[in-house]
């Protein structure tokens, strides 16, 4: 399988080891983190992800067979986090091998985007108070730059 | 024998509902999936916004709409808009 969701830490060596491949060149990989946010005198201590399993692997292998087919690339390998993920984890990894890195490039690409459109999984801030010293108010980012990358 | 369907809600939509699922009688033939959903949506106001901007799911396959049938022993999903990554 080269589509999971993990309720545990992800690891970039399990990744890179789905991607062997003699005729790749190039291998891309792309990690989502956590990142911090501060507004109102809260930052975020973590986001909650959720997904519906009755449907979210069938909806990534599709997007697996999609940037093999139209990108070249001859590897894939995609995993996602859900439950709470701590500020500065990673929530998703997406490694690419392709015979050329422009291929392997365009395929992470195509992978993340399609990913936030069109995967049913949603994330939730938690907050925590921040520290005194960091407490100014900052201007919230519209939602769809709240992910990483 | 089964007469109702199990709507199951995500994110913004359970947090409207303030529940993971509900289960509602339907007829044995002739329901929809937006006929259920305005069911619940007159008992629940605060589902009707997420519902405009929400995919649905009849029993693990996306449907094109809410004119989708649905029928006793089906399980709905309401997605909201995605925020992975």
């Amino acid at each position: 399988m080269t589509c999971e969701i993990s309720s545990r830490p992800l690891s970039l060596s399990r990744v890179e080891r789905h991607l062997g491949d003699p005729a790749s060149g190039a291998v891309v990989f792309f990690i989502g983190r956590v990142r911090r946010e501060s507004a109102g005198g809260r930052r975020t201590a973590a986001l909650d992800y959720e997904t519906d399993r009755a449907v979210v692997l069938a909806r990534l292998r599709d997007l697996e067979r999609q940037a093999l087919r139209r990108f070249g690339a001859r590897r894939v390998f995609l995993v996602h986090r859900v439950g709470r993920v701590r500020v500065g984890d990673a929530s998703v990894i997406i490694g690419v091998a392709a015979p050329h890195r422009a291929m392997a490039f365009r395929a992470a690409r195509f992978l993340i985007e399609e990913l936030k459109r069109e995967v049913p999984i949603w994330k939730s801030d938690r907050w925590a108070r921040a520290p005194a010293g960091h407490r100014r108010r900052t201007r919230p980012r519209p939602r769809g730059a709240r992910s990483p990358g | 024998m089964k007469s109702s369907v199990r709507v199951r809600f995500f994110a913004t939509a359970r947090e409207a509902m303030g529940a993971a699922s509900v289960d509602r009688e339907v007829p044995a033939s002739g329901s929809t999936i937006g006929a259920v959903l305005s069911g619940l949506a007159e008992e629940h106001p605060r589902l009707k916004p997420v519902l405009k901007g929400s995919r649905f799911v009849r029993n693990g396959r996306y449907v094109g709409g809410p004119r989708a049938r649905v029928a006793p022993g089906d399980e709905i999903g309401v997605h909201p808009p995605y925020s992975g990554g």
